[in-house]
């Protein structure tokens, strides 16, 4: 398979005033095109950075990410992206939302409108078409937001937590519907999250961030098939693997605290 | 339901109810004191007047209505225009946004004369005056609403390889379409305040020349007549602002 991202020693530094903070250091890792990646690690470790350098919305400090053989360098086309919040437009109805992104590169509407309606039969929101955002619960929003994201049939989706302002129900319910565009639209996907069950649930691999240093620390493969469903939950590998992330965050943030009193 | 009619009722019958009786003190209290007409006419000698000259309030009511809704139109281009160069480029917020504020802070009745100096007495002069003084509340709505727009918005749109046409267009002029209308509204009023003063300095018809000439006859009963005639003109323009901000709030909510 073709590599799809191929992230190559990136670092992200702020500088103010009287600070240089390095949000992101040297983080190296390479996925395969179809290949669904978690990135987790506690708030405050630099994975949404990360994600916002390769969506083309934060600049690099050095290193570089390459997309489909593209070096990055700002926001591409070929990329869908899903944010904490559905972003949608409020004065739009859910088939504009949807179309939205075919509206602004200047694709050909009418074969989108299809499409959007495929999409949204996909994640159980038929008949919705005409309603406002403002009509709909959390998790719908964030549905239209999944159809808005893929309604150009990017190569790779990137999301930033989408579903950590949800209800833990709500949250299962969008982690199933994921599982399930995934086995129907296989694309790349990195997914930002901070929920270690969400994180093996949904990826092939889990990328683990950590804080100081705020780079990747370990790279597991989830020894599950695409073809899954939440009774995976309950098998000792999906335990096991989630209770060796648990420690892997835990050890580190205890190291951090320690270092810190020691400080 | 029927209690939510009643109150909808309620909501027309007590202000009719309170301009009825204050008419009927009005006009109790002329009688009543036989105050000079020239000071408080009664009502039913503004009704007189307006009987004797519609046909001449009318007449004015059209040159000043019109004056007003082309002054109305105007401002809002012109105000809007400048919101979105301001908030587009930087360079021209930083230059000229000073400038503008403390344009505002002149009294700007003041300036109205100067504009008779420079345009004449001819329309021009009171279109561009209450231009002037119109256009100011819509650059100040417009601007606040361009830049609220939602912030997560806006990166989405840069993610979707949005031009900085397109971001304005489809992302920050809607956000801004509530705080325009703010402004708008503002702006209807001072509209029509923009070309009685004009009319006040110079003209040849218009309200604000009737009244005037109303004036130097001590005919108070017709200032009364022209005043109603005035307000009934100024709500054209408010009325097409409040109208279109429902239709707005109509498609938004949907």
């Amino acid at each position: 398979m073709n590599t799809s991202i191929k992230v190559q020693g990136v670092r992200k530094v702020y500088e103010t005033d009287k600070d240089r903070i390095e949000a992101v250091s040297d983080v190296s890792f390479s996925v395969e095109g179809g290949e669904f990646i978690s990135i987790l690690g506690p708030s405050g470790c630099g994975k949404s950075t990360l994600l916002m350098m390769c969506a083309g919305l934060e600049s690099i400090t050095s290193g570089r990410i390459i997309m489909n053989g593209v070096s990055v360098t700002g926001p591409q086309a070929n990329v869908g992206i899903m944010f904490q919040d559905s972003t949608l437009l409020p004065w739009k109805t859910v088939m504009e939302n949807i179309l939205f992104p075919v509206r602004i590169q200047k694709r050909p509407l009418e074969q989108h409108r299809e499409r959007a309606r495929e999409l949204l039969e996909m994640v159980g929101l038929s008949g919705f078409e005409h309603k406002k955002p403002h009509q709909l619960s959390g998790g719908m929003r964030q549905r239209v937001a999944i159809c808005r994201a893929l309604i150009t049939d990017p190569d790779v989706l990137l999301m930033d937590e989408p579903f950590s302002a949800l209800d833990a129900m709500t949250r299962d319910e969008m982690n199933d519907a994921l599982v399930d565009i995934w086995r129907r639209y296989p694309k790349t996907g990195l997914f930002v999250t901070h929920s270690i069950r969400e994180a093996v649930y949904l990826a092939d691999r889990v990328l683990v961030m950590t804080r100081r240093p705020a780079t990747v620390v370990e790279d597991i493969r989830v020894p599950f098939g695409r073809d899954r469903d939440r009774s995976i939950g309950e098998k000792p590998e999906f335990n096991e693997l989630c209770g060796h992330l648990r420690n892997l965050i835990d050890h580190r943030e205890h190291v951090l605290r320690a270092v810190g009193k020691a400080a | 339901m029927n209690a939510i009619r009643r109150e909808k009722a309620l909501d027309i019958a007590l202000p009719t109810a309170l301009a009825l009786l204050l008419l009927a003190t009005w006009h109790v209290t002329s009688q009543v004191f036989n105050v000079p007409s020239v000071i408080l006419p009664a009502p039913t000698d503004v009704l007189a007047a307006f009987g004797d000259t519609y046909g001449e309030l009318l007449r004015n009511a059209w040159t000043t209505g019109g004056e007003a809704l082309q002054a109305f139109a105007l401002a809002t281009v012109l105000g809007v225009a400048i919101a979105i160069v301001m908030v587009c480029c930087a360079f021209a917020m930083e230059a000229f946004y000073p400038h503008l504020v403390f344009f505002q802070i002149i009294p700007k009745v003041a300036l109205a004369p100067l504009f008779v100096v420079w345009l004449g007495f001819e329309s021009a002069s009171r279109l561009s005056y209450s231009v002037f003084i119109s256009f100011f509340p819509i650059t100040l709505a417009t601007m606040a609403g361009l830049v609220r727009a939602d912030a997560t918005v806006l990166r989405l749109a840069r993610a979707l390889t949005a031009t900085r046409w397109q971001v304005l267009v489809h992302v920050q002029i809607p956000y801004a379409l509530p705080y325009f209308f703010s402004g708008w509204k503002i702006a209807a009023t001072m509209s029509v305040i923009g070309i009685v003063v004009g009319e006040f300095i110079s003209s040849k018809e218009g309200l604000g020349h009737y009244i005037l000439v109303a004036q130097s006859r001590s005919d108070t009963a017709h200032i009364f007549a022209a005043i109603i005639v005035l307000c009934l003109v100024g709500l054209i323009p408010y009325g097409i602002a409040v109208g279109c901000e429902q239709i707005m709030k109509k498609r938004w909510r949907g």
